[in-house]
Order: C-alpha cells, then structure tokens, then sequence
C-alpha cells in the first residue's frame, strides 16, 4: 500500500461519481480572535450519497458544528473558511455568490437546529412560518399554506387543521422540533442538516424524532447529516460516521465496522467508558479516558489526542497522523500506532478502591413518607393565591448509608422538585422528610443545621454552581467555615478536598472560568463534602459534561461512596449511568412513582409500560442492537397542573386505553403502587404485560 | 483513589482577573472610561477651583449689561453685568454637588428597596408597588410637588432627584435579586448553612451591582435635566446663585442678541452629560463582558 499524503488521499475513490450528493474535500475554518488563531475545522474530508445519513460525533470543541456550517456557509466572522472544497451535485458551493448560496439554502440543504425553542419565531405562527420558507423561494401563497398543512401531517403533528395557526410556545418541546423539521422540508431539499437535533428533548421524544427522521429518509431519500456526541444515536441511525476530535476527521467509516473494530483509540476509549444500558455493571468501576477534550485555541502538536492516548509515542506528539484506510478500504483511521496493526488492548478501569467500607445500615439516612410539593406555593402574591400545582405527589421513599437511589423520570416529572424539598429549598405541602433523626419541619430553611450536616447537594450545570467571582479557595473554605473549621485549619483542608477529588493545590487560586466543565463538577462535588455529609443528593450530575468526562466523575463519586459510606440519591435522565451507579431505581412520572424497586430487577423485568418504554427508548451504542423491538410512546408530558384522572400515564400509555378501549379502569382508577412478581412494586393495572419487551439483559 | 486528571491546555483567556475593583479600574482604562474621566476631573476641578480661580465670586458687577464677548468677559456678561464664564462655573458648582450627593443617595435607597424582598418576598412586592407610584409622576410633576412642599432651592432638588431615581434602581436591583436568587451558586451556599447575610454580600450583591454602577452614570445624566428643567421653569436655584439651568433659563430670552449666554452653560451640559455617558458605556462593556 502507497502513503498518500492526507491532503492528497481522496476517501471516495471516484468522486466525481455521480452517486456522491456532497463531497467535502481538505475543509478549513479558522477563527482570527485575539488569542490568535483558532482552526477550528483542520482539513476534513468526507462524502454523502443520496439516501445516507451521516453521523458526525465529537465532544465539544471537536469541530462537529463549525464543520456544518462551514457546508451552508454560514460561518460568522471573525470565523472564515480560507481552504478546501464543499462540492455539491457537482457544484463548489465555496465559490457560489452569496445570491446563489442563499437560493441554495434551504431549498436544496436544510439545516435543523439543537434548540426547537429558538429556532421558531415566536411571534408567528407554525403555519406561517413554514410557509415562508416555500415562499421566499417562489410558491405562491395559497399553494405554500396547502404545503404547509401537508407537511405538518409528514412530520407527525396532530390534528393539523386546528395547530396550523398556533404559535411555537403552544407545542411541546418535541413538537416544537418536529416542527423545525417541517420548515426545514418545506421545499423538498435533498440534504437534511440536523445539528445535535435531539440533545434538547428527553428519550422518549427522542426516539420520536429519531423515528421520524430514519422514515424521512426511508419516504423522501433525503441525505442527513447528523451531528451528535452520543453514540447511541449513532449507532441506532446513521450509515456511515465521521468522529472528529480537535477540528480533524480521526476516523471514518460504516458504523458497523467502526463500532465492531475501531482502529482510533479515541473511538475505542469512549465506546469502552460509556455505562451500558444492557449491561450490570454496577460494583465495578468504568474504565476512563484521563484529561478533557483539548481547547480549540490550544490544541497539542502532531496528533491532538495524543495526551490522552494511551498507546501515544514519540512519533504522535510530531507528526499529524494521516487519514488512512484500514483492512476494510472503507474504514478510514488516522493513528500512528494502529497503521503499524498494533491492535488497540482493552481499557483497564481503574481499581475500585482498597478500603471499600461500603455496607448498608439498617436505620435510613433519608425517609419520605407521602410526599407532595406545590410548587405553586412560591409564587403567591400580595393578593394572589394560585391553584397549588404539585410537582411532586405522594412519593415514599428510603435511602441508606452506603446505598443509591437512582431516580430516572423525563423532564417536568418532578425528580429535581423532589431533589431540592429534601435539601429545604423547596418546602413540603403535606407528608415527612426524616433526614437522619431529624424531621424536617414544613418550613424550614436550607441549611438548617440539622440538614446540612446530613445532606448535601450536588448541582448539575457546574458553570452556573459557581460563583464566577470566587476563586475556589474562597468557594471551599466558605463551606468549611460553615462547619465550624477554625480559619487556620481551613487552607490545609481544602486541599486535602481538592485532592481527594482529583485536583491540585495549585487549582486554588483559579476563579471557575479557568476550569474545564468535568474539573467545575468535581469542584462543586468537594464543596458539597466540606460539610462532611452522609447523603449526597445529586442533580444529574454528569449530564452537562462530554462524555469521555462522564466515566470520570461517575468512577470519582463511586469511590467517594465507597469510602466514606454515603448514601446518594442520583437523579439523572440516563438510564445507563443510573443502573451502573444504583443499587435500588425509582421511576418517576408526572410527580409520582410509577416504579420502585431494586435496580436489576427493574432493568431486568420492567413491571410499568412506562419504564419497559423508557427502557426500549434509550440508544444503545451498539449496532447489533439495532434490530430491537422499540416502544415508542406517543405525545408529551401532560401538565402537573391538571393531571390525567385514574393513571397519570394513561394517555401516553400503549396497553392503556389507547390501545385497549375496553380498560376503562385506568380512566377511573389510579393504580397503587403494588408489589409484583419480580419483587419491585409498580403503580400499574396491568404491570408486567411489556415486561419482556422493555427488558435490556 | 482517582489519580489527579492532568490539566487540559487551556488558553490564558482574556478574562477579568481579580475583584470588582479591579475590573472597574480596567474599564477606566479603555479610550471611552479615560476620557470620561479626564472630562470628569477637569470638570470637577474647575468647579472645587472655582473660588480660587474667580476670588470675586458669582456676583460681582460690572458696569456693562449683556456686553459681548471680549478679552475680559470671554463669554460676555449677562443682564446685571455679571460675567457668564464665572457664573457658568459656579453653576457648574451647583449642579456637581447636586448630583454627586443626590444621585449616589438615590442609588443606595433605591438598591436597598429593592433588595427588600430578600427579607420577606410580600415586603418586596409592597416596596415595588410603592415605587411603581413613584413611577406614575412623570419627573416634572414630582419636582413641583416637591418644591410646592419645601420650597423651592437645593434641598428641593436635592429630594427631587434622589425620589424620582428610586424606581431605576429599585427595579433592577430586584430583578438582579430575583434571578440571583435562583443561581446554583446561591442555593448551594444556602443548602451548605451560609448565613443569609452572607449570602447576600458575597454571592448576590456583587452580581447585581454591575447594572446598578451603569444605571447610577446615566441617572446622572438624567439628574443634570432635572435640575435644569426645574430651573428652566423657575423652581430649581434660587437667584442669585447660578446654576446651570437656571442660566439656560434666563439666558434663553437673550438668545438673538447674546449667543455666548446661552452657549456657554450649554457646553458645560453637554460635557458633563457626554462625560457620564461615556462613564456609562465603559462600565456597562466591563460589566456584561465576563
């Protein structure tokens, strides 16, 4: 085999073939800014065919969104394209003017956005604004709002008539991008763009929009382009993929190939670090790439994942590895170790920690008994009094020393209500918190003594737990004064902290804006121990962080369960990170349990249709799951504010009355949340009919 | 045990460093904030030099009424034969020791209105409807009203300005602490035990202080209207003690065959008026860019 030099190697053989709808060929955007400048798209090559999706993953700063827009041309400066070619159907779109550009957009490359919120104008409505897109490229009026309401119907919008002439804030979040898509398929274009388009959107809106987009392609053959960092969409939509890292293509290939035998490392590390769904993992710890995705404006010499690499050698940290195929000659890697066909060994996860001290006590450190919070209560007025809204209703629950509670639930059911009433934020309406010996009383404030010395909490978004304006010195020992450490005591301290969650003394004196968002969360993660608690209540915790980041503060507060023999209640939305941490699960929907019990018979044999559905929802970064059965539920999050008589669930649910009309107890009955045959208890008429269906073994 | 993660290649960004102060003094050093502040110091010292400068002070005469500009009256003398260019800046004077006390006593009880709520949430919405009455005078009105009670003169003006200036303040300050108080950041220092004073002056004060500082410079702007819009209709400074809207006023009859007379306060209000608002774009860029 020759060595092509990269900027040489075309990975599409005959590119000039007319099966290749869009050929991106040696791609370079930078940004001119005052730190100097930022590559930030670094000779990328790939091609679409016509019908194909293809996945481009990466973390952030990769490059993934830059790539795309560079495509569109729509780049702001001081970002510019200064090299490469977009060629499409034969055209180079880098060298249209920006009247043919504009003409192209939309009508023959759509894009579709992360965030449906702001996507949409919120002062026209939905009918309208499709429209536009038709009539900007020529259609007249009439014939544009006939294609409008035909398309509304295409993506999935019921009862169209009616909806047409609502504005955005009158659908859901889900509905609201399926929208964004219709606008984007107003005039029929070849080549979907769609930028991170479900990050936004809980799993089973998810798999909604997912669906949709594969029957698009299926229906109409339209070429996507998918950008996303989750492997499991990947893995679950696309045909071929792209993963870039620090601006380059690092590999390129069908999703099989790459999935089944990755010849990067990278590729190899983050399908390794990420918590499996189908898999018990729980008790040991997740293998994890050190470090954190390189800084677009700093990024190492040679190979930009040599410092993280755990096969790097001296050649990696001069040479920029060239994009070069593999046994299969559809696999592109660029790697110097692998070239050679050393073959990438399996990631060690790291030793669970010697002194495990981790054992169960018998007397709970937390005990919810009939829980409700209104959420409504905060919002009264000199003279208003609103309806109370109950964010959380009825919930029961225990959380021992040593043990975790995973708490799983979309977005709206109210699991971060529950989270924040526990800690005092939030103040019960009726029903007990005991935390440790103490009852908390209903009015009680956060911090009370009592509170903050059992419980603590973890926050999610570790850009905004911080104070911007405090270095974490400050920020430690604040929480340490609390405690009563004497001022001369407290400097030794925080760093002991600060070690014992993985950083450095030499952090102190950094204000947060200095820390990447994995060392933020492991801050606030220190700042939450300084109160020495003995339950930690954590507030999706890694789910603002990349993924090769994840495997890190995961393993980081396992070890700290470990140890110190914490109890954690661990809300998150992932199923797969919950079952990995979680001894016992609870599933929450529209302020209640609906399925409560130990977390592998949960997983193993999900007795609520709700949890089977989440369950058959969630992407699983392997291709071979692919054939699965799914359950994909219908519709949204019915409002807190007027929940649905008998079954909170039964107007999304698929063995409820939609499907069965004869079973008119869910409509009159809400079910009690009863033991089943596996051993947890599940709030349902009929638990166990999808238990098969939803299981992940 | 994790073994500590190596640090990723981060780029030394161009972030404020340091405290508030020193951000402030940043903004102080960009072309706009130095010249503001070299407007504002030269303004200034005229005005604390001005008895030093002009021994004879704001009165004396000359013989000649509304005489043009010469060599010795550079701006003319108005009606009674006095010199413009000295009651300029004593007017100047005037109107510096009203806004530079009324203005800044505006802001702190306007801050502290609205930073009610923080004590009790029904308290706070009282003192907002409290201020939205205040807010339902349009300036003028509240002037007269005020002057109607004291009398016209410095304290009322004094009054006027600090009462018209508390809903501005008092509205963003409770913006600032409405949203500050939904920050993670604060809820974790309540969740931890910090006390709820300390919250305050450590974790919600200083983020709200930011549009405070902008609003205070262009209030001052606003104040320097007052005055001469009080005076413009006689109810500001009591003559003969100038001030500049009080010379506006008059010097507005005189406008056809003495120009200077009302050119020179003019100036002096425009400058003043440019220098805050200059003072004003310096702090809101240091402010909103973190």
């Amino acid at each position: 085999m020759t060595i092509h030099s990269q900027e040489a190697y075309q990975p599409v053989p005959d590119s000039e073939d007319s099966s290749v709808l869009l050929d991106v060929r040696g791609l370079r955007t930078q940004f001119d800014t005052a730190d100097g400048v930022v590559r930030a798209v670094n000779d990328v090559t790939f091609a679409v065919r016509p019908g194909q999706i293809l996945g481009i993953v990466g973390e952030s700063g990769s490059g993934k969104s830059v790539t795309a827009r560079s495509i569109l041309r729509m780049v702001r400066p001081p970002g510019r394209t200064t090299a490469g070619e977009v060629v499409y159907r034969g055209q180079d779109l880098l060298a249209l003017s920006e009247k043919e550009m504009r003409e192209l957009r939309g009508r023959e490359i759509a894009m579709v956005f992360q965030d449906p919120q702001s996507a949409l104008n919120p002062v026209m409505t939905v009918g309208d604004q499709i429209a536009e897109a038709l009539i900007v490229h020529g259609v007249n009026k009439n014939k544009a709002r006939e294609r409008a309401r035909e398309l509304l119907g295409q993506v999935g919008i019921p009862d169209v008539d009616r909806r047409l002439d609502d504005y955005p804030h009158q659908f859901s979040g889900g509905m609201r991008q399926r929208v964004v898509i219709a606008v984007a398929l107003a005039s029929s274009p070849s080549l979907l763009i769609a930028d991170e388009p479900t990050t936004a959107l809980d799993v089973t809106i998810q798999a909604q929009i997912l669906g949709l987009l594969g029957k698009l392609r299926d229906e109409l053959g339209i070429a996507v382009i998918m950008i996303t960092h989750d492997m499991g969409v990947v893995a679950e939509m696309c045909d071929e993929v792209v993963v870039m890292y620090g601006g380059r293509v690092m590999e390129h290939g069908p999703v099989e190939v790459i999935f089944e035998h990755p010849e990067l490392p990278y590729t190899a590390d983050l399908l390794a670090a990420m918590p499996r769904i189908d898999e018990h993992s729980a008790g040991r710890r997740l293998p994890s790439i050190p470090g954190a995705p390189p800084d677009p404006a700093h990024l190492p010499t040679g190979c930009p994942f040599h410092p993280r690499c755990r096969l790097s050698e001296s050649i990696c940290e001069q040479e920029v590895p060239a994009l070069l195929p593999r046994s299969d000659p559809r696999h592109l890697a660029a790697c110097h170790v692998t070239q050679r066909g050393v073959e990438i060994p399996p990631l060690v996860p790291a030793a669970a920690s010697a002194g495990a001290r981790r054992g169960r006590d018998s007397a709970p450190l937390l005990e919810i008994t009939d829980l409700r919070v209104d959420v409504a209560a905060d919002r009264r007025g000199l003279l208003r009094r609103p309806e109370p809204i109950y964010a959380v209703d009825r919930v029961s629950l225990t959380v021992s020393s040593g043990e975790t509670l995973g708490l799983v639930g979309e977005s709206g059911c109210g699991k971060s209500t529950l989270a924040r009433a526990i800690v005092g934020i939030n103040h019960p309406a009726s029903g007990t918190i005991r935390v440790g010996d103490h009852l908390v009383g209903s009015k009680e404030q956060a911090g009370a003594k009592a509170l903050r010395e059992t419980v603590q909490y973890v926050f999610q978004d570790p850009y905004a737990s911080l104070n911007p304006r405090r270095t974490i010195r400050q920020s430690l020992e604040e929480a340490l004064a609390v405690r009563g450490v004497p001022a001369a005591e407290r400097a030794t301290e925080a760093v002991a902290l600060l070690e014992r969650v993985g950083l450095h003394e030499r952090h102190l004196d950094r204000y947060p804006y200095a820390f990447s968002g994995g060392q933020r969360q492991r801050v606030g993660i220190a700042r939450a121990l300084a109160a020495r608690p003995k339950l930690l209540v954590c507030d999706e915790p890694v789910s603002a962080l990349d993924v090769s980041i994840q495997a890190q503060i995961i393993n980081l507060l396992e070890s700290l369960r470990d140890e110190f023999n914490l109890g954690y209640l661990f809300i998150a939305h992932d199923l797969s990170v919950v079952r990995h941490l979680s001894d016992r699960v609870a599933v929450m929907y529209l302020g209640a349990f609906v399925e409560y019990g130990d977390a592998e018979a949960v997983y193993n044999s999900p007795q609520h249709p709700y949890t089977a559905a989440l369950l058959a929802s969630s992407p699983i970064p392997d291709t071979a799951e692919r054939t699965r059965e799914r359950i994909v539920l219908g519709g949204d999050l019915p409002s807190p504010k007027n929940p649905p008589s008998g079954c909170r669930f039964r107007t999304r649910c698929p063995i409820g009355p939609l499907a069965h009309p004869e079973r008119t107890i869910c409509i009159e009955q809400p079910p009690p949340l009863a033991p089943t045959s596996t051993g947890q208890v599940a709030a349902c008429h009929f638990a166990g009919e999808l238990a098969r269906v939803g299981a992940v073994v | 045990m994790t073994k500590p993660v190596p640090a990723p290649p981060r780029a030394p960004r161009r972030r404020p460093r340091g405290g508030a102060w020193a951000r402030y003094a940043r903004a102080l050093r960009t072309p706009r904030g130095i010249t503001a502040t070299v407007l504002l110091l030269v303004l200034v010292a005229l005005a604390l030099l001005a008895p030093v400068l002009w021994p004879g002070g704001y009165d004396e005469q000359t013989r000649d009424a509304l005489a043009p500009p010469s060599a010795e009256h550079w701006l003319g003398t108005d009606e009674f034969g006095r010199d413009i260019l000295t009651r300029t800046i004593y007017g100047l004077r005037t109107d510096l020791s009203l806004i530079l006390t009324a203005v800044p006593v505006s802001l702190v009880i306007g801050t502290l209105l609205g930073l009610s709520g923080y004590l009790s949430s029904w308290f706070g919405s009282l003192m907002q409807r409290v201020l939205d009455i205040i807010l339902g005078f349009p300036g003028l009105i509240l002037g007269i009203i005020i002057v109607l009670v004291i009398g016209p003169g410095w304290t009322a003006l004094f009054f006027a300005i600090v009462i018209a200036g508390l809903p501005g303040f008092g509205r963003l300050a409770r913006g600032g602490l409405l949203s500050e108080q939904q920050r993670e950041y604060v809820l974790a220092a309540r969740t931890l035990g910090v006390n709820k004073s300390t919250v305050m002056v450590r974790h919600i004060l200083p983020n709200v202080v930011d549009p405070l500082l902008v609003q205070a410079s262009i209030y001052m702007v606003v104040a320097i209207f007052i005055e001469a819009g009080l005076s413009i209709v006689g109810l500001g400074i009591n003559p003969p003690k100038p001030s500049l809207g009080a010379m506006l006023n008059v010097g507005a009859r005189y406008v056809e065959t003495l120009p200077s007379y009302v050119l020179g306060p003019g100036a002096v209000l425009l400058l003043l008026a440019l220098a805050f608002t200059l003072l004003s774009d310096a702090l809101n860029q240091a402010a909103t860019r973190r």
